[in-house]
């Protein structure tokens, strides 16, 4: 594997395996917000292939998103933050990662203990980047970068890990590169309950709340995911709050280009998120996964197109808001209807 | 519109009609920061902790709030407590500093004199701008210009609020046009 | 979450009066799952040996968290029932398992874990009550954080006491008395730094007496720490009554409320039975009278608005007519 350049986001073409692999996220004809937990490694099949196996997923895509986080935290170093009780916390989700990595891709990657002990070493080994190296377990002298940064280099997933003390999470550290429309940066040190403030019904609904004692409940070991979706313009990976000046104004314009321009431009985008209480820090891991597929490749899966015409038409006005879909939301449903095998 | 009560902004620091706070009579050794206008609900205070060890500072602005809070926390016991009287932008500033220097939210009172002013932060470019705006409405930026709403958002470790870009959806006005690229066909 | 975990029984260590010190591990070896300091296993005990229940009993892990191969427990015999004590029995199943022998336990859960923000940590344990402490002691050292252990023991009975003073050193302090205890704790508990975080471990009487200091000099409950698994058995409260299902059910005294359901025939999803892991959760039909809950599960919020309960420690508490009977939902 080559590591390619920033993917150009008016690319057309789509990897095969990123269709065959899509996480398509409307189980149902209508979408609410849910608790919608489920045990993690799962593997779900689609009418176009299958996802879920992994907890980290590997694809044709990661020389390329890899290459997209390396630039954006270069340009804004503010999407990578450890709040200084968080290193041990830091140490145990890079060996989470290795081990999950290795579990999905053993002819990729390998992680070996060395040695036990109180203080053990190991040794990694990351065939797609070169990488073959030893380290200590506490010893940030023994690894190239933090052991967070030096993780997220080579995973796709963004990583939030979670604080619990007294009976609350904090959102306390992470690398979130791939932000759909919020702020990693703004909302650090937050409680669980307040990063999620602003979003309209789920606490109403109680959805938040009841996520909240779920994952206090999780024990070390037990990995669970949820799916959580929304529109994005172009192959826009970084949708951030913080660059919203910037593919803000996609939101108009798509509004007026013409049908052709309008399938290649918007993207299903479908978050896989994972949910891991980690050993030794006892904290939680958060992975966002971030897939994108535009509308002119989802409608060659006809139940695809078809469910996901349905779901966005009849979404309630103020979680299409929310979403930031409600301006273009009915052209993409006329859209996909549009596109059937006949149309 | 969201309820207020379920985000991250202290009920104190948008209702103005939220009853008093007291200082937690468990506590053993005091610091009371007092800041311009809010006398009154520190002699109140002052009166509920009659007794206990109890250090009053008279601050002219946050800096000195701030400076005064962590010369008494580096010498202070589990059993300290901090009361701070001010406006909402200043206890909201003095709390952060607070929460960066390890204070458990039990161990922290806010008595607000006024919730006009607030600290909004940029998102898109860093300043930060002090304005007397409400929340949801919108302020502009003394960074970058740009019209920034004032969200519903406060961080706890600097005890600003969020502000992005208002009409960053309407055409012309987004600062930073190249970025948009692949959009016109 | 109730997967449980084959073990076989690798080493026994009786050089402690009362205490046996067993070592676990898979039995072909293999490495077990990691776990978060202060975690114990919820031991399944079987029916025999005059235990007319199976029972469940939580212990707190003592060794290496990070790679282990091997599970550790340190295990206080409580005279039974029929040895005119409170003990259900449990413990000393344990003090008779031999090298060789199995048994299935939960894999670690952790209720009692070091809160990070803490710039430092003290720990307070008496009795059996020290093994969570010494898993903390342990993840201290490794990562270099300050900490200071109080281990009050009856001299000549203290377990684990040169583990500890290896791992600890001049930061762990050994009292043998109540009295000296007292005075140790005020004036420990008065010189802590701001930041410090305080744990407890042990007989009720003793958490309440190091709470109850702590409180005193002003300690704010976010910065202390108690394991629940160190408070003595509940009483066997007052009989009462369950709706259920259309049915109703007699609850006698030393009988929880779970286990009547489970001799109704009626199943209620459950793991330590003592109030803490909160999978019996039942709710609370209407109908019902008072619940005198128990539990260290619900938060108060929750507890006040009556809608559930906690199968295996709650209880109804009389009515104004006298009547003690709850309504409830599976």
């Amino acid at each position: 594997m080559t590591l390619a350049p920033t993917a150009d986001p008016t690319a057309a073409t789509t990897a095969p395996d990123l269709v065959a692999g899509f996480p398509f996220p409307f189980p149902n004809e209508t979408y609410r917000y849910s608790t919608n937990v489920e045990p993690a490694r799962g593997v779900v099949t689609t009418p176009a292939g299958q996802w879920g196996a992994a907890v980290v997923d590997v694809d044709s895509a990661y020389g390329d998103e890899l290459a997209e986080r390396a630039a954006i935290l270069e340009r804004d170093p503010s999407r990578h933050a450890v709040l200084p009780h968080m290193d041990v916390a830091c140490w145990d989700a890079m060996l989470c990662l290795m081990r999950e990595l290795a579990l999905s891709r053993p002819d990729a990657f390998g992680l070996e203990v060395l040695d036990g002990g109180p203080r053990p070493s190991y040794r990694w080994r990351n065939d797609l980047l070169g990488i073959d190296h030893t380290f200590v377990l506490g010893d940030p002298a023994t690894l190239p970068a933090p052991p967070l940064r030096w993780i997220t280099a080579q995973v796709q997933e963004d990583v939030v890990l979670l604080d619990e003390r007294d009976g609350t999470l904090y959102g306390d550290a992470g690398v979130v590169t791939f932000a759909a429309d919020w702020s990693f940066g703004f909302d650090v040190g937050m409680t669980f309950l307040e990063i999620h403030g602003p979003v309209p019904r789920i606490h109403a609904e109680g959805v938040i709340t009841r996520a909240h004692e779920f994952i206090k409940r999780l024990q070390p070991g037990e990995t669970y995911r949820r799916t959580n979706w929304t529109l994005t313009i172009g192959r826009r990976l970084d949708v951030s709050t913080e660059l919203y000046p910037e593919w803000g104004p996609d939101r108009e314009t798509v509004q007026v280009v013409d049908d052709e321009t309008f399938g290649r431009l918007v993207h299903l985008r479908t978050e896989v998120q994972h949910l891991i209480r980690l050993p030794e820090s006892g904290a939680v891991m958060f992975l966002i996964r971030s897939y994108l597929l535009p509308f002119d490749e989802l409608v060659r899966v006809e139940p695809w197109r078809v469910r996901a015409a349905d779901v966005i038409a009849e979404l309630p006005e103020d979680m299409a808001d929310y979403k930031g879909i409600a301006k273009y939301r009915h052209r993409a449903a006329a859209w996909l209807r549009a596109h059937g095998p006949t149309g | 519109m969201v309820g207020m009560n379920q985000t991250s902004v202290p009920r104190w620091a948008w209702d103005e009609t939220a009853p008093g706070a007291a200082p937690d009579p468990r506590g053993r050794t005091f610091t009371l920061l007092v800041l311009p206008g809010a006398a009154a609900v520190a002699d109140r205070w002052a009166e509920a902790v009659a007794g206990r060890a109890v250090r009053r500072h008279e601050a002219a602005d946050v800096p000195t709030a701030v400076a005064a809070l962590h010369a008494d926390l580096a010498t202070a016991r589990v059993g300290h407590r901090v009361l701070v009287a001010g406006t909402a932008r200043e206890c909201l500033a003095v709390r952060a500093a607070g929460v960066r220097a390890g204070l458990a939210d039990d161990e922290m009172t806010f008595g607000v004199v006024s919730t006009a002013d607030r600290a909004v932060w940029c998102v898109h470019c860093d300043a930060t701008t002090v304005a007397p705006v409400a929340i949801d409405d919108v302020v502009a930026c003394t960074g970058c210009a740009r019209s920034l709403l004032v969200y519903p958002h406060v961080s706890r470790r600097t005890g600003e609020h969020l502000g992005f870009m208002v009409d960053a959806e309407q055409p012309g006005t987004a600062a930073e046009q190249p970025g948009t690229a692949g959009v016109a066909a | 979450m109730s997967a449980r975990l084959d073990l076989v029984v690798t080493s026994v260590d009786d050089a402690v009066p009362g205490i046996r010190s067993v070592t676990l591990a898979a039995p072909d070896g293999a490495a077990l799952p990691p776990y978060t300091p202060g975690s114990h296993l919820v031991v399944d005990v079987p029916v025999g040996g005059g235990r007319t229940r199976k029972a469940a009993n939580a212990y707190s892990l003592t060794g290496e968290s990070v790679h282990p191969t091997s599970y550790a427990i340190s295990v206080l015999r409580c005279a039974t029932t029929a040895e005119g004590g409170t003990g259900a029995g449990g413990s000393a199943w344990v003090h008779g398992l031999a090298v060789g022998d199995r048994l299935t336990a939960t894999p670690p859960r952790s209720a009692f874990a070091p809160v990070h923000v803490a710039t430092r940590h003290l720990l307070v344990g008496a009795g059996i009550g020290i093994t969570p402490l010494l898993s903390h002691l342990r993840s201290h050292v490794r990562w270099g954080r300050d900490a200071e252990l109080v281990y009050v023991f009856r001299d000549g009975h203290g377990a684990h006491v040169d583990e500890l003073k290896e791992l600890g050193g001049d930061r762990v302090t050994f009292l043998h008395d109540r009295a000296g205890l007292a005075e140790h704790l005020a004036v420990r508990l008065a010189e802590q730094p701001l930041g410090t975080h305080l744990y407890t471990c042990g007989p009720a009487g003793f958490m309440d007496a190091v709470v109850a200091t702590a409180t005193d000099l002003g300690w704010p409950a976010s910065r202390v720490h108690l394991e629940p698994f160190g408070v003595a058995a509940l009483d066997p409260g007052e009989p009462f009554t369950v709706g259920v299902a259309g049915r109703v059910l007699e609850v006698p005294s030393g009988t929880s409320l779970l286990e009547a359901l489970e001799d109704g025939g009626l199943s209620v999803p459950n793991l330590c039975r003592q109030g803490v892991c909160g999978e019996c959760r039942v709710e609370v039909a209407p109908g019902s009278g008072p619940v005198l809950h128990r539990d260290l599960y619900l938060d108060d919020a929750t507890r006040a608005s009556g809608s559930c309960l906690m199968a295996c420690v709650s209880r109804a508490l009389p009515a104004a007519d006298g009547r003690a009977h709850l309504e409830v939902t599976l």
